[in-house]
């Protein structure tokens, strides 16, 4: 796609939507992100921002001499996933000023307004706890110097790359969006969306268990019974024989 | 290789899991206990939200007492009246412990009643545990001698019923009761609630040791299917895939259990135990005085 009011035109990506499904039996899905911007020194980064979610996050304080999880803090507004992928370690590609300013990084993801219960803490507070929780969690990714570039045809240079959505990624829009910088300096920008439409094994799961909460239950009883059965049948064959 | 928990949202090392169920499994062999009341602990020390330990437990354990149920009942180990008596009181006391949990978690004060109830509940028996082994092993200078043996009142209640497989003809409200409280711990520790539901019987319903252990496994199994139902549909926290590992661990560690038990029979044993009992006990509780790593911590995802 082309950015109209741009010439030449600095970026190119494929389509602006495109419909992936992960299979139901697999552990995720990769997604591979292909493109070309004019040949020269000209470096890429990507952000892929997935579908909001609400979070809770609680604040353990002391009370009467123990522990307790007294204050709590409501998101509504966060990204499921968040990855960001470059041409270069992120800090050779420009300054934190530069990207600040385009909103890009996970320093400067935005994680919604949300609501503090019975805690004295800055919701600023939270939200550093909460990307280091997500990160750890591998729902916040960095990829630093992921993105091969190389020239091809005439005067382009074709970049591609790739990241995995695991199974219990959320259904829904993936925003990806592409910056390109050359010496230094921010030069273009596009985006397209990726739309995840059919959820993986782990995702099932928990949408069954939060929207068929009886059905849900009833299988795992069902199903550990079934294997509990099937254990017993197998060491009395082995006894036995 | 990494595993993913679809309803604790985190991935694991199954490996690690699966040793854990053989861990217990093999100690529930041996002993011929459950192995609840030292799962759950466990699973909350290596981090899964203690909500989420309760009820794939629960979970857990309804493939574990079936399996052990089979054998039990070919060996005609089980008073199939008695343990009807007994769930029915559980399945009321199961209700009623997951109001208790349920209003708790509502208050925010949920983490607090699970670990309050296993500090005090393993301190206790890893204590009793560790007298008994101790004065059977002859150290503490007594004779032997049952300490619970004045239960003529238990003779002198009304609505007596003959249960036979025990050869006991006793009121019913007494394993009414003895259900009842096991059916509370069952929904707010997610254990079958052996270690409690084994010396009421033997002590206060004066039950045949030998058909004690299949009776107790007979009635967890519906007891911990319904707290495993109760769960998920009012909490939505039972993680099967969790629930399916440690059973699959367990299978194993209990035939190991077993056979080990024909060689390893001893109080010194016993010992063991009950300070194992009592270590995870007082993990517990430590959890609640130190000052944690992370003071803040995710509690819950939605969509």
């Amino acid at each position: 796609m082309i950015l109209s009011g741009q010439s030449p035109p600095e970026i190119f990506v494929d389509g602006e939507e495109r419909d992936i499904k992960i299979k139901p039996n697999i552990a995720g899905t990769e997604v591979v992100l292909l493109g070309a911007t004019p040949a020269g020194k000209r470096e890429i980064i990507i952000e892929v921002v997935g579908p909001r979610r609400n979070i809770t996050l609680q604040e353990k304080r002391r009370f009467l001499g123990l522990w307790l999880g007294l204050g709590k803090i409501n998101y509504h507004n966060v990204p499921s996933y968040y990855n960001i992928l470059s041409s270069k370690p992120l800090n050779e590609i420009s300054d934190r000023e530069t990207f600040n300013k385009l909103g890009l990084g996970l320093e400067n993801l935005p994680l919604g307004k949300a609501e503090i219960i019975n805690s004295d803490l800055k919701q600023s507070v939270f939200d550093k706890r909460l990307r280091t929780e997500m990160q750890n969690k591998g729902q916040f990714l960095e990829n630093e110097s992921s993105i091969a570039v190389r020239s091809g045809p005439g005067k382009v240079g074709l970049f591609s790359t790739e990241f995995f959505l695991p199974s219990n990624s959320l259904q829904g829009k993936y925003f990806v969006r592409y910056f390109t910088f050359r010496d230094g300096s921010f030069i273009s920008y596009t985006e397209n969306t990726i739309d995840l439409k059919q959820a993986g094994f782990s995702r099932v799961v928990w949408l069954t268990a939060n929207n068929f909460p009886l059905i849900y239950g009833l299988l795992a009883v069902i199903l550990s019974g079934l294997v509990g059965w099937l254990v017993s049948i197998i060491f009395r064959r082995l006894k036995i024989s | 290789m990494e595993f993913y928990l679809p309803i604790a949202e985190m991935s694991i090392n199954p490996a690690g899991f699966l040793v854990l169920g053989m861990a217990v499994g093999t100690l529930s062999g041996i002993f011929g206990v459950g192995g609840g009341f030292l799962m759950t602990p466990l699973l909350i020390l290596l981090g899964i939200p203690p909500t989420i330990a309760v009820a794939s437990e629960a979970n857990h354990i309804v493939g574990s007492s079936l399996s052990g149920t089979i054998g039990h009942l070919r060996r005609r180990a089980v008073d199939i009246r008695m343990g009807n008596v007994l769930l029915t009181g559980g399945v009321l006391g199961s209700i009623v412990g997951i109001l208790i949990f349920n209003s708790l978690k509502e208050a925010g004060f949920v983490d607090l009643l699970v670990t309050i109830a296993y500090f005090f509940f393993l301190t206790i028996i890893g204590l009793l545990m560790l007298y008994e082994s101790l004065d059977s092993m002859g150290l503490l200078g007594h004779k032997k001698r049952s300490r619970f043996y004045h239960h003529s009142w238990v003779m002198g209640l009304p609505l007596k019923v003959r249960f036979r497989r025990s050869g006991l003809y006793i009121s019913l409200i007494p394993p009414y009761l003895v259900g009842f409280v096991v059916g509370i711990l069952s929904a707010i520790m997610g254990v079958g609630g052996g270690f409690i539901m084994i010396p009421a019987m033997i002590y206060i319903l004066r039950m045949p040791t030998s058909v004690v252990v299949g009776t107790s496994l007979y009635q967890i199994i519906f007891i911990t299917s319904i707290v495993t139902i109760l769960h998920a549909t009012t909490n939505q926290t039972v993680d099967f895939v969790l629930a399916l590992i440690l059973l699959v661990g367990g299978a194993i560690g209990a035939q190991l259990g077993v056979r080990l038990s024909n060689k390893l029979k001893g109080p010194a044993l016993r010992v063991a135990l009950s300070i194992l009992v009592l270590s995870v006990g007082i993990v517990m509780g430590l959890e609640l005085i130190l000052e944690p790593d992370q003071s803040i911590t995710i509690l819950a995802g939605g969509h």
